[in-house]
């Protein structure tokens, strides 16, 4: 199972965290291939630059925000407002969702193959993001432009959770 | 294992039918249908433009290679094994990599780079959000090679929604399509395809 990518949308719709996991090279090449450009070791989402493709990270997360949003919309219309919008699939990959009570929106993009991820990003919010975020006394209460989020011991416990549990 | 309802959506995202056939989700008016209809038009071209690129691995297999059959009965049946059959896969256990798709396989394995970025799948084509899962529901789009999109509302739990959904294409191709009255993208109102449904759709139960 692969993961492509993972956001946090806080309750006014902004985007206070994101993250991108370059896949591993398909088993065809057989080559590790990294590309120089892009920064996916260590910095998160928040300060790399735009990659090289015409539309910016910045734009992908609000498109993404966009899309969970409407989708979590139509279903609770259709559903009633107990209905929780899961996960979709296109041929290509996998968006998972999960919202806290307080909206608090986490997004994964994953590939087609993956299971149900809506433990795994329930395990984010609980043992990480309130854990490192909300329990941190110098966090601030709201994260805009994600302050508070970009701690190091948050990055570092998601990036292990993500490579070493849901690898 | 109940269908609870079907929806048509045309090319310019107009709703052109829309039917109920198990009580189970919310009734809406017919103006939040038409809403939803051009909603979901819209979400499913952004879903299709989000998708995730990996960097330098080969290049992407343009779906240029999309069949152009002569037939509308070999359209519905390439179509909707090329284009549904991944869910069946998915939808089960995670397995090993091993593609399943039935075309566009020799055109994506030749090409190799080292400069441009791929799709994750480079052998299928790209496509819009093609099932959606909540608790309650799950929907399951199929989108034609003309762009006509079929909405099935069903059961989360419900097997083999593609094969009810290619009954549903042909039903849609035998008596909306070749109906000499039924005029192109507009609202269909073809008796035959209502009795049709309700014979398949409503024994289903």
């Amino acid at each position: 199972m692969t993961v492509y990518s993972f956001y946090i949308f806080d309750r006014h719709a902004e985007c206070i965290y994101k993250r991108r996991w370059l896949p591993r090279p398909a088993s065809i090449t057989g080559k590790s291939s990294r590309p120089i450009s892009d920064n996916p070791t260590v910095a998160n989402g928040l300060t790399s630059v735009p990659g090289p493709s015409t539309r910016s990270q910045e734009d992908d997360a609000k498109l993404i925000f966009g899309t969970v949003f409407s989708l979590r919309n139509m279903v609770r219309k259709l559903g009633g407002e107990d209905d929780n919008f899961i996960t979709y699939r296109t041929s290509q990959y996998k968006l998972h969702y999960y919202e806290t009570p307080t909206n608090i929106k986490f997004v994964m993009l994953t590939d087609t193959k993956s299971p149900n991820m809506r433990v795994a990003l329930q395990q984010i919010y609980i043992n990480l993001y309130v854990e490192y975020v909300v329990k941190n006394p110098l966090s601030p209460v709201e994260h805009p432009g994600g302050v508070g989020v970009n701690n190091e011991l948050f990055e570092q416990s998601l990036e292990q959770f993500v490579t070493k549990v849901l690898a | 294992m109940p269908v609870y309802s079907l929806i048509i959506i045309n090319k310019a995202g107009g709703l052109v039918y829309q039917r109920e056939f198990q009580p189970g989700l919310l009734k809406l008016s017919t103006n939040d249908y038409l809403v939803l209809a051009g909603t979901f038009h819209g979400i499913h071209a952004i879903t299709r433009s989000i998708t995730p690129k990996i960097p330098n691995i080969t290049l992407p297999s343009n779906p240029s290679s999309t069949p152009t059959p002569s037939s509308a009965t070999h359209a519905s049946s390439v179509s909707t094994t090329t284009v549904l059959s991944p869910s069946s896969t998915s939808a089960s256990t995670p397995q090993s990599s091993t593609p399943t798709p039935t075309t566009n396989r020799p055109a994506s394995s030749s090409h190799l780079s080292a400069s441009t970025s791929s799709y994750p799948n480079p052998s299928l084509p790209v496509t819009g959000l093609e099932t959606l899962e909540t608790e309650k529901f799950r929907l399951t789009c199929f989108q034609t090679l003309t762009g006509t999109k079929f909405l099935l509302f069903t059961d989360p739990a419900m097997p083999n929604i593609d094969g009810v959904m290619k009954t549903v294409y042909e039903l849609y191709a035998d008596y909306v399509m070749k109906n000499p009255f039924y005029q192109m993208e507009m609202p269909v109102r073809c008796e035959g395809f209502d009795r049709g449904l309700g014979g398949f759709l409503r024994g289903r139960a």
